[in-house]
């Protein structure tokens, strides 16, 4: 294994060069390879679509066109390229305050319930025996006082920040392909806020961990999660300890000396020694044994281990055994993380440990990762049938990953994952094989192994059946860019997610969601798609601003028939979209609806107060029955489908 | 009287007459009822409920005979005493909560039992592990994809109706997560095409709708599509809003009442429903839990009258039904320094329907001497948590399980079901 992580700068540098100079070549040299779509039987336009439908949130008004305009090869090199922020999704992230604060910071900012009251206890801000009795609203408020008075922040507005920044990023960058790519590497490398431990840190773990590295080696990303805090408490590495060490040998020995000259001690003055210093030394001595006995309890957690093999790596068939998962955990035993609350004991201990104590205690420190020699297992391991010898010490950790990143059956496993989320649920093996292929002779590049993807006739020849699914979040994104929507309140886009069954960043399992159609249709979601679809175009969210005259540079349609063209046109650009526009228009010619609208207006009778109603509220009844197709539309089938 | 095409037809014009026909016909003829024949037959259902949290299974379901018990805690011990308020002997040796009061009745007609002792093999003291440990149902595999209830659902040996599975929360649960159909509906009243403000444009919406997708290629939205409109229309015709409790069950106004009382409509709606799952909140008595009165005695019986009132309200539909209850882990046995008890490790469960061998407190629960304890400190697990789903589970639902329930666990199940 030549990849342990301090060469991996250099062999980096070497793969954006190669990069950048097959984007040189295909810019400048000769023509560029031709993305093999006409063969599928696909238009220019009908591939641009597709490519925004499955590397971006869906086409934005007119996007279709500046694709064609722009090249569709030019187009997709330039979104596998890693991008800053623009200038629109800077401007409006620009008041969040968690965003760009470092990782303890935050973690001294935003206290969990638990450490609020705790130190408000301490503080003497409230009594303990007052917790939880009747006078809750008074204790509420006098810890609502003390967050004040000290600076502290609500959790909830560090979750709402990661929230609305993952939904502003998604309809506003420009970087489109980035954000579809950290939707989906946060999902392959999920954790959860539903686990209270790591609630402060998956902020910096999309923030630091996955963003930066979504278009970059797979190795990357796995080092990256695997040392990140988020992770290691996600998925309890930080409490696998092993005591087969010399530090944890030489204190667990002198804790049972000191145990056993305490107990000579109190033989031998037992007859003369006063009551007070015999109390003293019982204390001492339970409180050694407590510290034996929670040394001792604590062991090894393999739950780590297991899930990055089985969901990160290799994959559940991919070659691994019972034996290779406790080496493994053996291996990263001690790898934790660096004490950051500031009211806590270990936080103050552990900045005040001189550099020689840090040495000397086998302690490597890396941001907020922390490596302690003194909780690793020092004995030999076999993983995967290779030898780790004796004293490994934290490296071994390193190669043990290092080797799982580049190995065959991860290759096939992350090639087949990415085929799934952008060609179809089952994709074909033969573009399987050639992106594993490409990530074993890449070392993992995540942009040449999505660059063999699109090349590949077969990525193309499934694009006519629209099979891919969207999932709420996307059908909500894709639906702001489709109807240019101003979203002033992206929060709502968490909220009808979790309607439609996509409560994102709350997927309790390492699975992550499944990525698959079956998962996200059922009864219940169906209906709020349709639901979510009727309310974005009749302005019933609020903070979504929609402007379908707008959308129709302000024309307003004649009939309800040329409000169905034009919107399923603008809506479902480009011709393949048959299903859907010949669909409504049938039932609509079929029931002569100009007609029904020139009786509707002279009707009276029960309804003529609603309709006066409408009227009041929106003067414009044309545009009432607008927002309605534009409903039905977001609605139906075929925006369900991309 | 129309056919279905036409009367779709006329229903999808009514999107685009606007405020010509007042209600689209389909409501109406929904509402007339004659499309309300029972979609699936009757069905057996298991109802959980999750207390999350961690329940105090020692102050629910006191061992009051056992003197290390009252040593432990001094202040959270409660003895059986005669009368009004006091809490309910069971065999001379555990003791119900005064709180459970509505339950203890379904005890003494031998509906009612409790399993003493339970929990997981997996010594974790994180709410988050053992929760995810228990509805996965693998104490030891985080990665397991599936819930164990989704996992009773692929077992039932027939094909799952879209409300085969309902969980009454806001998002899915672990135990439903999987491959086997399941739904979360926080509110049965959302389930249907709405427009807020607008319900008549919803309801010319919901024609359009159903003919495009009944038009769709796409075989999954055409089928889901399908059976989503059938649900609509028996959950509308059903009209949720005005359900009446029968027997004069009244559900306590709470999260858990409520979510039991939209289970017992969906039992009674016949619409195929055979797990529902609800939960239960704000058992993490770290601070001043309380005896007779408190945090624990007030959350304890809003889940007793919440139960009592579902099992009421089932009256000669209990038959069909069996609910069970169930917590990630218990709490200490000794109390802490601030009223309450922290994380432990066994808590108890309790479980009722007419196929219950009840009557019984299950237990294989020894001395709470300090000794005896696990880590000196935590009620050991002497029952496993799969050995009680296992039992009512199988049994209720008759699945055939050949171990998939529970992969990797051999254990048996326990005999409590009759």
């Amino acid at each position: 294994m030549n990849n342990n992580p301090t060469s991996q700068t250099p062999k980096r540098t070497i793969q954006y060069a190669y990069v950048f100079g097959f984007l040189f070549l295909m810019a400048f040299v000769k023509p560029a390879p031709k993305m093999p779509y006409k063969k599928a039987g696909l238009t220019e336009q009908e591939a641009a679509l597709h490519l925004l439908n499955r590397f971006a949130f869906g086409p934005k008004p007119g996007q279709v066109e500046e694709v064609v305009k722009q090249g569709l090869e030019n187009w997709f090199l330039a979104q596998l390229q890693p991008a800053p922020d623009n200038e629109v999704v800077r401007n409006r992230l620009a008041g969040f305050q968690a965003l760009n604060m470092p990782t303890d910071s935050i973690a001294n900012t935003y206290l969990q319930p638990a450490q609020l009251i705790r130190l408000a206890i301490k503080n003497g801000i409230i009594d303990k025996d007052s917790v939880d009795k009747t006078d809750r609203p008074a204790y509420r408020d006098a810890i609502k006082k003390m967050q004040s008075d000290y600076g502290y922040r609500p959790l909830q507005e560090l979750q709402r920040e990661l929230i609305n920044q993952k939904v502003i990023r998604a309809v506003y960058s420009d970087a489109q392909l980035q954000e579809v790519l950290t939707d989906f590497w946060f999902n392959h490398f999920n954790v959860s806020l539903t686990k209270n431990q790591v609630q402060q840190l998956v902020l910096p773990y999309e923030r630091d961990a996955i963003r930066p590295n979504v278009l970059n080696n797979f190795s990357s990303l796995l080092f990256a999660t695997a040392k990140h805090p988020a992770m290691l408490l996600y998925l309890d590495n930080a409490l696998s300890i092993s005591n087969e060490n010399e530090y944890a040998k030489r204190q667990l020995k002198g804790a049972q000396r000191l145990l056993e000259l305490n107990a000579a001690k109190k033989m031998m003055a037992a007859a003369s020694i006063s009551d007070d210093s015999l109390q003293k030394m019982d204390a001492m001595e339970s409180q050694m044994t407590a510290q034996i006995k929670r040394r001792k309890s604590q062991g090894l957690n393999e739950n780590y281990a297991r899930e990055v093999m089985e969901l990160h790596t290799l994959g559940v068939n991919g070659g691994y055994t019972q034996a290779d998962v406790t080496a493994l955990a053996g291996a990263l035993t001690g790898w934790g993380v660096r004490p950051m609350y500031e009211e806590g004991p270990l936080a103050k201990r552990f900045s005040n440990l001189p550099p020689a104590q840090l040495v000397r205690r086998g302690l490597v420190v890396e941001d907020y990762f922390l490596y302690s020699g003194e909780k690793h297992d020092e004995s030999e391991k076999i993983i995967l049938g290779k030898k780790f010898p004796a004293n490994g010490g934290y490296k071994e950790g390193t190669e043990a990953l290092a080797m799982l990143a580049s190995h065959p059956s991860t290759a096939q496993f992350i090639a087949r994952k990415l085929a799934a989320k952008f060609i179809a649920d089952e994709p074909p093996t033969a573009v399987v094989e050639e992106m594993a292929k490409t990530f074993l002779a890449s070392n993992g590049d995540i942009k040449e192994v999505l660059l063999t993807m699109v090349m590949h006739p077969g990525f193309w020849a499934k694009a006519k059946e629209k099979e891919k699914i969207k999932s709420p979040f996307e059908l909500a994104v894709s639906a702001i860019r489709a109807t240019g929507t101003e979203v002033v309140a992206p929060y709502q886009v968490f909220t009808w997610s979790e309607k439609m069954g996509q409560k994102f960043y709350f997927y309790q399992a390492p699975t992550g969601f499944p990525d698959r159609a079956s998962f996200w249709i059922n009864t219940g979601s169906l209906l709020n798609r349709m639901n979510f679809g009727m309310a974005i175009a009749a302005q019933k969210i609020p903070g979504f601003k929609t402007n379908l005259l707008a959308l129709n540079q302000n024309h307003e349609p004649e009939s309800v028939e040329e409000a169905l063209q034009t919107y399923t046109k603008l809506l479902l650009p480009v011709s393949d979209q048959k299903e859907n526009s010949e669909r409504i228009m049938s039932i609509v010619r079929a029931q002569n609806i100009d007609q029904k609208i020139a009786s509707a207006t002279k009707d009276t009778g029960g309804m003529q107060e609603m309709q006066n109603q409408a009227m009041t509220q929106t003067n414009n009844t044309p545009l009432k029955s607008m927002a309605q197709v534009v409903g039905v539309i977001i609605g139906s089938p075929a925006f369900q489908r991309k | 009287m129309a056919n279905r095409r036409a009367f779709m037809k006329s229903g999808a014009l009514a999107l685009f007459a606007t405020g010509i026909s007042g209600l689209p016909r389909f409501i109406t003829e929904a509402a007339a009822g004659t499309q309300m024949l029972p979609m699936y037959k009757k069905n057996k259902t298991l109802v959980c409920i999750f207390q999350r949290g961690a329940m105090d299974g020692l102050m629910a379901v006191t061992p009051f005979a056992d003197p290390a018990l009252q040593l432990a805690r001094p202040g959270l011990f409660m003895s059986p005493t005669a009368g009004e308020g006091g809490s309910f002997n069971l065999d001379d040796r555990f003791a119900m909560h005064p709180s459970l009061k509505s339950l203890f009745p379904y005890f003494n007609s031998k509906n009612l039992a409790v399993v003493h002792g339970v929990g997981s093999p997996n010594t974790t003291r994180s709410h988050f592990d053992a929760q995810d440990y228990m509805e996965s149902g693998t104490p030891f595999a985080k990665g397991t994809a599936s819930g164990w209830l989704n996992r009773a659902v692929g077992l039932l040996g027939h094909a799952p109706t879209p409300f085969s599975a309902v969980s009454v929360t806001s998002s899915l649960p672990r135990s439903l997560y999987g491959d086997a159909d399941a739904i979360a509906i926080n509110n049965l009243q959302d389930f249907s095409i709405q427009l807020k403000g607008n319900p008549m444009a919803a309801g010319k919406a919901a024609s359009s709708f159903e003919e495009l997708y009944d038009q769709t290629t796409n075989e999954l939205l055409n089928k889901t599509g399908k059976e989503s409109f059938e649900a609509l229309k028996i959950l509308k015709s059903n009209n949720i809003k005005n359900y009446q409790p029968a027997n004069g069950a009244v559900y306590p106004n709470s999260a858990l009442g409520n979510s039991l009382k939209q289970i017992a409509t969906l039992i009674k709606m016949d619409v195929g429903l055979e797990v529902g799952f609800a939960e239960s909140g704000g058992w993490d008595t770290h601070f001043n839990q309380g005896t007779t009165n408190g945090i624990f005695a007030r959350n304890l019986k809003d889940f007793s009258d919440s139960i009592a009132a579902f099992w009421q309200d089932l009256g000669e539909r209990q038959d069909e039904v069996t609910l069970m209850t169930m917590t990630e882990f218990g709490r200490t046995v000794a109390q802490n320094g601030t009223g309450g008890t922290d994380h432990g490790r066994a808590s108890c469960l309790f479980v009722l329907g007419n196929d219950v061998a009840g009557g019984k407190v299950y237990s294989n629960m020894g001395s709470l001497a300090k000794d005896k304890l696990e880590d000196g400190r935590d009620l050991p697990v002497t029952t496993d948590f799969r050995a009680v789903f296992s039992a009512v589970a199988e049994n209720h639902l008759q699945l055939k399980t050949n171990g998939n329930l529970f992969p990797d666990w051999t254990g048996a199940s326990l005999k409590m079901m009759l």
